[in-house]
């Protein structure tokens, strides 16, 4: 019989509890979604790793003989070792504007199971002796190829053309891009192509040279350990760079990504359920009040306490079962389109979704554990009751003085409307607090989903319209003189402007750390390749010293004045070089010299890798045309085409943005009509003797309204500095080598999150206008609460 | 004399389920400007059912309603929140004040609201209370409530005091005190008073008395000599 009165009650305040379950839901809906998700990665992730043995250590050198690299093998701690060729060619697309770029990877030919194995997606293997490759299959897909199909490379200056037999996919590429300053993978320019290093040898005249290794470590070696000895070893051959599996560009992201997830999955339910909890104690503090007398007689007819708080508990048992059921059920449902979206941006092969009842079970003990504790502190009232004085009412709240009264200059500012709304703020001390908390959420979540947006406009912008104002780069193949380059590309039709650039990788050292970079060198006077200060003056590339990049000199734990030792294979000797300015950098992650004084420090001549032009639009596909096979050029890359993809993907994750507002919405709408059903409740006599003494409707409902505007407002003023503390979190756990986020507060970021928390109190308090243009005067006036 | 209330076959039933409740059925009665009327009535008469339609808190079934020639059987909820702001001013048995308000803003509240309000400061010092005005509600005797909850009806200058058993819960010395403030309001502004009672005794001091019998209106008469409400006994 008592489970029929809950219901009944349930359904008399019917849109309370159904906010109070939406909430419930959508927490547990992320958390399933997003633990399925991250089970399928981590899983596909695991078993392509082994399957395919990814290396733990790559290192990039000028050229070393193949026959030297099994010697390497001896090497302690080393399990095995393979060289490669790796080399970014252009694809021949004489009718595509852009340029379309492949890299090509070298295979052991004679090893059935190399390290980084390739898995064969479809096709058939390859045959060692012909110009035969396999494509990585996004690439296949983007550029629209089939099988057996001619695909005409640029190689070395020479047409070839080679013959697609398949697509594979290698756990290095999973998430590829072509250098540090893509955002995510393209597809649409870049792939990756597989031949036998037999074939591959024959195209570069470089003899039987390597230019990439990769190795597997012995069980019971760390990777630190083997770099120590094979550094000193790869020296001689021009070592470019060394580096674990966790710093490999692919994995790096991956890892990462899967760190976001593993942090959403906790954050999500707790602050969700977090807020339901709260909001269902209140819920439930309420009706106990309100149900004294039926507690008394209850209890006088012989129920015990036990049964009655169970029978109070099971209100929010039931929610939390129902929340747990809906939400668990969504999130297995949303976990397919959602690893649907994963599998677009990492090529995992295996990457699927498969229902997994796991996180229902694990959500829904979650969910049990919050509504519990809510219901429990919510209807503990009812135990210390005695029948008797159960049945008698409850003493009258007495009033008190606030301190805001001392304030005079506000208080006598104030209606007694508005008194009676300031009184009953601390009357109800912990429903105050709620409400700021809650409308905090709601407003900082609003927020920071829209300066997640705001803010990825902002780093575009910057880096295209005040740091990268070149219209096209121009890479070489190999490091030219300025004069060569000056000569050749400055007087071209159209080129209004070209700067050198001189790009060298490069350690830098400071105390116990280092960091490996790479080091613009530009001319003084740089006007394509801004470095600009976090107030957008622009700082000329050093003659003396260096610039660092904020998170760079960071994580040297360095600073203005300090002495940086330098390492570079473009150097015979480890160098000095004082830190002379930081700067703020958002995408990558550099070190600035003037391009003399670089040349100078490192012992060349006056060299550059790249040239950055700007030109005439007209004049960029004669330009393409014009260097298209020429050897020296390496790549072209346009900074426009980098915008249009962008601005692509940000359409295409926008709607996260607005998924995210919503959540705020209904937290804010269910925190604000829920706090009002009950002050409603409590107040009905009390709002009713104001309707009585003459007031209208809407003058009762400025005395719940002001209450609640005055902890909304505190709760959005809170909401900005609690916005300020995520968004740094945020850009924390964000910020890579290849971009970090900036910290910007915009105004209009609070607008938007103050407009969308006031109109969800609107929302909520329209509603209670009705509820409140419906009292009876008479019935309400009679009964004695 | 000026008719300020007018009532013709007024009827109230309420359907509580399958059951129809008449609480009201069929009153015909006139109220006259500045007098004190009392309605006597064992529970269930029907006294409080007529008192709330005179107050403007329910609408009648059927039947017609004047004040002052304007129809309130009529009147839509803006009107009748309207004719409760501005003409009337009503007690309770359980004095209805706001808890977290002071003794001198309930006052103020109801001021706020009115077009002409008397000076609440005056009105406080009128019922006694000038020295509590900054007490809030619980530190309050009885007594003292329903007399802030008087000066609260007052302070609206209102033309009819509707007043639902204002003595029900005060002891005999305090009732007769609140009595005295109604009287006091009645001669001293010329406004209507009406007060239901079960109390026989508070009779003797209105100018006419209803007397109520299962939702009719069984008697009406004058009080030849009202008394003074001192001199009531119960």
């Amino acid at each position: 019989m008592l489970k029929r009165k809950m219901l009944r009650d349930l359904m008399e305040n019917k849109l309370a509890y159904s906010a109070c379950l939406v909430i419930i839901t959508i927490g547990l809906m992320l958390y399933t979604s997003i633990s399925i998700v991250m089970d399928n990665l981590y899983e596909a992730k695991d078993n392509f790793y082994r399957e395919a043995r990814f290396a733990d250590g790559f290192a990039r050198i000028r050229g070393m003989p193949e026959a030297q690299v099994s010697r390497l093998a001896a090497i302690e701690g080393i399990a095995e070792i393979e060289g490669r060729l790796v080399k970014d060619v252009r694809v021949l697309y004489p009718e595509q504007e852009k340029n379309v770029y492949l890299r090509l990877v070298s295979l052991p030919g004679d090893k059935a199971n190399p390290i980084n194995t390739p898995l064969l997606m479809e096709g058939s293997p390859l045959n060692q002796n012909t110009r035969e490759i396999w494509v990585s299959p996004s690439f296949f897909e983007a550029q629209g190829l089939a099988l057996g199909e001619q695909l005409p490379l640029l190689v070395e200056g020479r047409a070839l053309s080679f013959t697609i037999v398949g697509t594979a996919q290698s756990p290095e590429f999973v998430y590829a891009m072509r250098t540090g300053r893509e955002l995510y993978p393209m597809p649409e320019t870049f792939g990756i192509a597989y031949l036998p290093f037999a074939v591959m040898k024959t195209l570069f005249q470089e003899g039987d040279q390597v230019n990439d290794l990769v190795f597997l470590l012995q069980p019971g070696y760390g990777y630190s350990d083997v770099e120590e000895r094979l550094k000193p070893r790869l020296e001689s051959y021009g070592l470019l760079s060394i580096f674990p599996r966790e710093n490999q560009a692919s994995h790096l992201i991956l890892s990462m990504e899967l760190q976001q997830l593993e942090g959403s999955a906790t954050a999500m339910p707790l602050l969700f359920l977090g807020i339901a909890g709260a909001i269902l104690y209140i819920l439930l503090k309420r009706m106990v009040e309100q149900q004294r007398g039926q507690i008394g007689t209850l209890k006088a007819f012989g129920y015990t306490n036990g049964e009655l708080v169970l029978h109070y508990l099971s209100y929010a048992l039931w929610l939390g079962f129902c929340g747990g059921l809906l939400g668990g059920s969504l999130g297995i449902w949303l976990s397919f389109p959602f690893t649907e979206m994963y599998a677009i941006f990492f090529q995992l092969p295996g990457l699927s979704s498969q229902i997994s009842y796991k996180y229902v079970g694990l959500g829904m003990i979650l969910a049990f554990i919050f509504s519990a504790l809510a219901g429990y502190f919510g209807c503990r009232a009812a135990l210390k009751l005695q029948p008797a004085e159960a049945m008698r009412p409850a003493a009258p709240p007495p009033g008190h003085h606030t301190g805001l009264e001392n304030w005079q200059f506000y208080w006598n500012l104030l209606t007694v409307q508005g008194k009676m709304a300031t009184r009953n703020l601390f009357r109800n001390k912990q429903r105050s607090i709620l409400t700021t908390i809650g409308i905090m959420f709601a407003f900082s979540m609003i927020a920071t989903t829209w300066y997640f947006r705001t803010v990825a406009e902002i780093l575009v912008f910057e880096q295209f319209a005040l740091v990268q104002t070149h219209n096209l780069q121009v890479n070489f193949a190999r490091p030219l003189s300025l004069q060569g380059v000056e000569r050749e590309l400055g007087r071209f039709p159209g080129v209004k402007r070209l700067e050198p650039m001189l790009e060298v990788p490069a350690t830098l050292k400071y105390r116990w750390l280092e960091k490996d970079s790479v080091i613009l060198g530009l001319p003084h006077d740089a006007f394509l390749y801004n470095i600009l200060t976090d107030k957008g003056e622009r700082v000329a590339p050093p003659r003396e010293g260096i610039v660092l990049a904020q998170r760079l000199a960071d994580e040297l734990g360095t600073r203005v004045g300090a002495e940086l030792l330098l390492e570079s294979y473009w150097a015979r000797d480890t160098l000095k070089v004082e830190v002379v300015g930081i700067v703020p950098q958002y995408l990558g992650s550099n070190g600035y010299m003037e391009i003399e004084a670089l040349n100078k420090l490192l012992g060349l001549g006056s060299l550059a890798t790249a040239a950055l032009l700007s030109l005439e639009d007209e004049a960029i596909p004669a330009l393409r045309e014009r260097y298209r096979e020429a050897k020296p050029v390496a790549v072209m890359e346009e900074s426009g085409a980098l915008l249009d993809t962008f601005d692509e993907l940000m359409a295409s994750f926008g709607y996260m943005q607005y998924v995210f507002a919503v959540f705020g919405f209904i937290i804010a709408f269910a925190i604000i009509y829920n706090t009002s059903i009950v002050s409603l409740s409590e107040r009905k006599r009390e709002l009713a003797s104001l309707k009585v003494m003459g007031m209208t409707s809407g003058e009762v409902l400025q005395v719940l309204t002001f209450e609640q505007w005055l902890s909304s407002i505190l709760g959005m003023l809170a909401g900005i500095p609690f916005t300020l503390v995520l968004m740094h979190a945020m850009s924390r756990a964000f910020a890579t080598d290849l971009f970090s986020i900036p910290v910007r507060t915009e105004a209009g970021l609070f607008i938007v999150a103050l407009l969308g928390t006031v109109f969800s109190v609107l929302v909520a308090q329209w509603t209670i206008a009705r509820r409140i243009g419906g009292l009876s005067l008479v019935e309400v006036l009679k009964e004695r609460d | 004399m000026k008719v300020i209330l007018e009532g013709k076959g007024l009827a109230k039933w309420y359907q509580m389920g399958e059951v129809k409740v008449e609480a009201l059925r069929g009153v015909d009665f006139q109220i006259y400007e500045g007098e004190f009327v009392v309605v006597l009535g064992p529970s269930g008469s029907g006294k409080s059912t007529m008192l709330n339609m005179i107050g403007g808190m329910d609408q009648a079934s059927a039947g017609e309603l004047y004040y002052l020639q304007e129809p309130l059987h009529l009147a839509n909820e803006k009107k009748l929140t309207a004719y409760r702001r501005h003409a009337v001013g009503f007690i309770f048995q359980f004095y209805n004040l706001m808890p977290n308000l002071t003794v001198l803003e309930n006052v103020q509240l109801a001021a706020e609201i009115a077009a002409h309000p008397l000076d609440p400061y005056a009105i406080l010092a009128e019922v006694g209370l000038e020295d509590r005005a900054g007490h809030f509600p619980s530190q309050l005797s009885g007594g003292e409530q329903q007399r802030v909850a008087v000066a609260r009806s007052i302070v609206k200058n209102p033309e009819i005091l509707l007043c639902d058993e204002p003595t029900g819960a005060l002891d005999f010395a305090t009732g007769i005190q609140v009595l005295k403030l109604l009287k006091k309001f009645q001669q001293g502004y010329g406004k209507t008073v009406m007060v239901i009672t079960h109390n026989a005794g508070i009779a003797q001091m209105a100018d006419r008395v209803f007397q109520m019998k299962d939702g009719l209106l069984a008697k009406v008469y004058s009080v030849e000599k009202p008394i003074a409400p001192e001199e009531v006994s119960w």
